[in-house]
């Protein structure tokens, strides 16, 4: 299937500081892709590139099999950029915001007042729809300044960091519209600098710092490459001495160890070998009492790949 | 379409302001109405009499009251009368003294006193108020002096009012020459509505320019660059905006002066020219202003005193025609004296849309000028990171 998002080598440099060192992105469509990276590690920079927002001293953009460049309308259209910053007219209401940034996109007709329904019912804002903004919470604020980028069914929704400064609640709230958007095939590029959003929502991760894509993939490919292991921990009662043989010639399984009652298992992905390991312990006669799963996160990765901490 | 989408959402959000409401359609005409009352014909000025009860005192009133120049109130407090003098109730004061009657029939000297503000109609009542002394002891002068000539009073008294009678009258003709300055002005109103109107259609338009900078601070601008709508139609949307809601002022105040103060605006086709030169000329600097400046506030103060200085120096506050040489020279570089000088020669002498077109070129070269260098300014702003 052809990537509906393409960026190669892009570049960009504000005087003395180069904030993108030659970013690379793909996304297919339907897939959910996040750019984790800590403030200033030049996501902005990318996903403003990718919009046509700002010109880019070097790499390409394709979206939907169009150049895109700030003066290209086509690819603009297949696009949805909710900005980090709240970008809407707080003297206008809800609907009406929605219905300016519509005719915007090209949306005419009955076709507007449909959809402002629908995107209205999706970010929770039916009840207030003929409220001026200046009035919302920062929350809803927040869900109309997505809900005007989802507007027009773009292909691809980019979105820059949508949850920074909003109460739990509303945060959730996004994070469920994210999630059933990418559900019905929208595609979507999600920056953000908190991992278990990154981990939660996204089908695979780019790790960005300092303008560059350090690593990227899925969550497991991303632990796998810096070698890091899920770790197993069952608590048992009775003797499983004749599992530990069994469980450590499992596939995946790299050291398992027993002392006080307690078998650690080190693996490469737990869920795989968890049903094996069970299986062997009550075999050998032991009953389990608990057990305990720790993957490893992407706090984690970054730290490896970085050498510092997500929110550094 | 989306020109018309960007501009509609610039009026709709105008409209929701409401302190827009009252500067727009509030004030100008308020200000129309304080210039209109100045410049009204109706006006009297009230001259205070204090006759303290003598014949002279009512004579001289009822001779001040039927030259139907000023208002005659009479007091019988002098202290009362003066302080009317002092805090403005009345422009002058008349006091004739308690033994006027007798001093004059005696044939002796009276002293009545004028008293006026010294910034006021003083000089010319002071002349009306001798002519009616003059008039009121003419006869018991007369009288007096053949008295003392040693006639005897009551021959002297018919033999006073039979000459009075008999006297042939002078009339003073009055003639005016050369042009007069507000030639074919026909309303009190006529020339503060034209000079407002303009004054306040480009003070609009600037302080819309702030409008257009909290479009950029909202980050709605940036957002627009972001979906298919090229910067053109930004540009002109945005524009367009400004000048839609220049011309409804102007068009609100032509309307509204008509309904309430009966202005005669003349050719009407004329009239509307200007107003849309204008208008393009109002929405041209208002883009400029809002490209130059970074924050609203900043936009916000240099327009008031942009907008009032062009005013007064393009002929919106004094007339062109009492400008001095030099200031006149210097009014040819502001639109308002161009758009001005339009008005006066479409109120004042009828003129039609050919009779002015060298002003709506020059105003159409000032709306060029300023659109052209606001638009190059605002593609790069909008563009800029």
């Amino acid at each position: 299937m052809e990537a509906i998002l393409q960026a190669r080598g892009l570049k960009k440099r504000f005087g003395d500081l180069e904030a993108v060192r030659g970013v690379d992105l793909t996304i297919a469509p339907g897939e959910t892709y996040g750019l984790l990276g800590p403030n200033g590690a030049g996501k902005t920079t990318s996903i403003s590139m990718i919009g046509g927002l700002l010109e880019r001293d070097g790499g390409e953009v394709v979206v939907n099999g169009a150049q895109m460049t700030t003066t290209s309308l086509a690819p603009k259209a297949d696009i949805g950029l909710v900005p980090q910053d709240i970008a809407i007219y707080p003297d206008l209401t809800a609907r009406e915001n929605l219905r300016f940034f519509g005719r915007l996109y090209g949306v005419r007709g009955l076709e507007l007042d449909r959809r402002s329904d629908e995107v209205l019912e999706v970010i929770g804002l039916t009840d207030r729809a003929d409220d001026r903004a200046s009035d919302f919470s920062g929350g809803m604020k927040r869900r109309l300044n997505i809900g005007i980028g989802l507007f027009h069914k773009p292909m691809l929704l980019i979105l820059d960091e949508p949850t920074v400064g909003v109460d739990p609640q509303s945060r959730n709230a996004i994070l469920e519209s994210v999630e059933h958007l990418s559900d019905e095939g929208m595609a979507v590029l999600y920056t953000t600098h908190y991992m278990e959003e990154a981990e939660r929502l996204c089908d695979r991760v780019g790790i960005i710092d300092q303008g560059e894509v350090k690593a990227e993939g899925t969550r497991r490919e991303l632990v796998q490459l810096v070698g890091q292991l899920d770790r197993i921990r069952v608590s048992i009662a009775g003797s499983a001495d004749g599992a530990i043989a069994g469980i450590r010639s499992l596939g995946g399984v790299s050291d398992v160890v027993s002392a006080d009652g307690t078998i650690e298992i080190l693996a490469t992905n737990a869920s795989e070998v968890l049903a094996p390991t069970l299986a062997a312990i009550t075999t050998a006669g032991a009953a389990v009492h608990s057990v305990t799963i720790d993957e490893p996160d992407l706090e984690a990765v970054f730290l490896h790949l970085t050498g510092k901490a997500l929110r550094d | 379409m989306k020109v018309l989408t960007i501009a509609g959402a610039n009026l709709r959000r105008f409209l929701r302001d409401r302190s827009n409401i009252f500067f727009v359609f509030v004030l100008p005409i308020g200000i129309v109405l304080l210039i209109g009352a100045q410049f009204s014909g109706d006006f009297e000025p009230t001259v205070g009499v204090f006759e303290a009860g003598t014949e002279i005192g009512a004579s001289l009133a009822e001779e001040l009251d039927s030259k139907g120049v000023v208002t005659v109130r009479r007091f019988d407090s002098e202290d009362e009368m003066l302080r009317a003098v002092e805090r403005g109730v009345l422009a002058a004061a008349v006091s004739v003294p308690g033994d006027a009657d007798t001093e004059v029939a005696a044939g002796r000297q009276v002293g009545v006193g004028f008293l006026t503000r010294p910034d006021g109609l003083g000089p010319q009542l002071r002349v009306s108020v001798i002519e009616a002394v003059s008039a009121v002891t003419l006869e018991p002068n007369a009288i007096a002096f053949a008295v003392s000539k040693g006639a005897d009073p009551s021959v002297a008294a018919e033999a006073s009012s039979a000459s009075l009678a008999a006297l042939p009258s002078i009339e003073v003709s009055t003639r005016s020459t050369g042009e007069s300055l507000f030639e074919g002005v026909s309303g009190q109103f006529d020339i503060g509505a034209s000079s407002q109107l303009v004054l306040f259609m480009f003070l609009t338009g600037l302080t819309g320019s702030a409008a257009l900078i909290q479009s950029r601070q909202l980050g709605v601008t940036t957002r627009m660059v972001g979906s298919p709508t090229s910067s053109t139609s930004i540009i002109v949307g945005e524009g367009l905006g400004r000048f839609v809601i220049v011309l409804a002022q102007g068009v609100y105040i032509v309307v509204a002066t008509v309904l309430l103060f009966r202005v005669d605006w003349g050719n009407l086709l004329a009239t509307a020219a200007v107003l849309v030169a204008f208008s393009a000329v109002g929405a041209g600097a208002a883009m400029l202003l809002g490209t130059v400046f970074r924050n609203d506030q900043q936009a916000g103060g240099v327009s008031v005193v942009a907008g009032i200085g062009l005013a007064a120096l393009g002929g919106s506050m004094l007339p062109l025609e009492l400008f001095s040489p030099t200031m006149t020279t210097i009014s040819r570089f502001i639109p308002h004296a161009w758009a001005n000088e339009a008005f006066a020669e479409i109120l004042r002498r009828g003129a039609g849309v050919g009779d002015i077109v060298t002003q709506l070129g020059v105003l159409a070269a000032f709306a060029a000028g300023l659109l052209a260098i606001a638009s190059w300014r605002m593609r790069s702003v909008i563009t800029r990171p």
